[in-house]
């Protein structure tokens, strides 16, 4: 049961890109094509899994006035290992995702992960958050990372970083759209199982 | 606490440290792979008349600028009879972060046939216009020589010479053409660091 909520809070409920609007700056900024877009999806997820699994790994060795230092920490070598590996396996990759590499480290979603759960849940959870949680971030990115570059060719805005604010905002309002509507649907579903109870006074919880 | 906060730091350099061991080779030889396709593509117009030689490294003479790093790795175009022309790397640590890293190819008569950014780490969508794979601002200094232009001409516009700045970083382009100047101001009094002794 856990298992099912983390999938569906990183992938849809609590997507990173579309409800938490966490890590913004690289989702707008490298999603002008699909390469970027895979690149930095990838590197994130690879950064977001091990940091979530080391966290958890760590959390009750960590007093609360040093978790801050410790978990930066953690995602700094992390990050700086994925810029390593990516500059030795695929330097034009490397060289195309230029500063927005080692900026995963600034990526607000890896360290709000390791504070919202992995410092209090099993080594398993998180991991498995950290996979979500950066597979919905990828979705995202590449969805934005396809709209752009096809629709750049014919407008010239999608290639620019305007374009990016308006697709993820046509984007965001899709999401909502069928949110909305799954929304309404499960509050009718609800309802009429409810029929035959009659409502007394009082606050019912 | 602080021992704590220590062994972590301790912990994580060290995980850090063996990637870095592991991946140092394997990143070298990217990089010389990158800086060798570059180096064929801008010496392409002068490998019509001839061929690459081994590159060769050399200790500069003092008083070179700081654009020229020293052993510098110069590689010499050559046909039977001549050399047709030369490319030097060079550098500019007046960038907005980082130091940036250029090839230039000059032909026998030290005239510029092209220049490329090839590591640099200045802003996107700002200062990157110097990478030819944003904008073709690089190519405005092919053809020219040190001799054609005065020095006050060999600087940005905003500092009253001839080459464009763009619009909201002057920073990046001013330190590439300052480091182009110093390179070519000294390349033309000792002519001797590009002339290969075959």
């Amino acid at each position: 049961m856990k298992v099912m909520s983390v999938w569906l809070d990183g992938l849809w409920d609590r997507n990173p890109g579309l409800i938490q609007l966490l890590g913004l700056c690289p989702l707008l900024a490298v999603s002008n094509t699909i390469d970027n877009a895979v690149g930095l999806g990838l590197a994130t997820i690879f950064v977001l899994v091990l940091s979530n699994a080391s966290i958890s790994l760590i959390r009750h060795l960590v007093e609360d006035a040093i978790r801050l230092p410790v978990f930066v920490l953690v995602i700094a070598a992390l990050t700086t290992c994925a810029e390593l590996l990516i500059q030795a396996f695929d330097y034009p990759l490397y060289q195309s995702l230029g500063i927005f590499l080692p900026l995963i480290v600034t990526n607000c979603l890896i360290l709000g992960r390791a504070e919202a759960l992995a410092r209090r849940e099993s080594i398993g959870i998180s991991t498995l958050d950290g996979l979500a949680q950066g597979l919905g971030f990828f979705l995202v990115l590449i969805s934005l990372g396809a709209v752009r570059e096809w629709t750049s060719a014919t407008l010239i805005l999608a290639a620019f970083p305007p374009g990016a604010f308006i697709a993820l905002g046509l984007l965001v309002a899709l999401h909502q759209l069928i949110q909305s509507k799954l929304k309404h649907r499960r509050a009718k579903v609800i309802q009429n199982s409810k029929d035959r109870r009659v409502r007394t006074t009082g606050d019912i919880p | 606490m602080i021992f704590r906060l220590t062994i972590f730091g301790l912990i994580t350099s060290l995980f850090v440290g063996i990637i870095y061991v592991i991946t140092r080779p394997l990143i070298f030889e990217s990089k010389e792979q990158a800086r060798l396709e570059q180096l064929y593509a801008l010496a392409k117009p002068l490998l019509a008349n001839g061929d690459i030689q081994a590159s060769i490294r050399q200790i500069l003479p003092l008083g070179a600028p700081p654009t020229l790093t020293s052993p510098i790795e110069v590689t010499a175009i050559t046909n039977a009879t001549a050399q047709v022309g030369t490319v030097i790397p060079f550098r500019s640590t007046e960038g907005y972060s980082g130091t940036i890293h250029m090839l230039m190819a000059l032909d026998d008569r030290q005239r510029i046939v092209g220049i490329r950014v090839i590591d640099h780490k200045e802003t996107p969508g700002l200062g990157d216009k110097i990478d030819i794979r944003k904008s073709d601002w690089i190519l405005q200094f092919n053809g020219l020589s040190y001799g054609d232009l005065s020095p006050s001409d060999w600087a940005v516009d905003k500092d009253g010479g001839r080459f464009d700045s763009f619009t909201g970083a002057t920073i990046t382009p001013r330190a590439v053409v300052n480091a182009l100047r110093e390179t070519l101001n000294y390349l033309d009094a000792n002519p001797q660091i590009l002339e290969m002794k075959q």
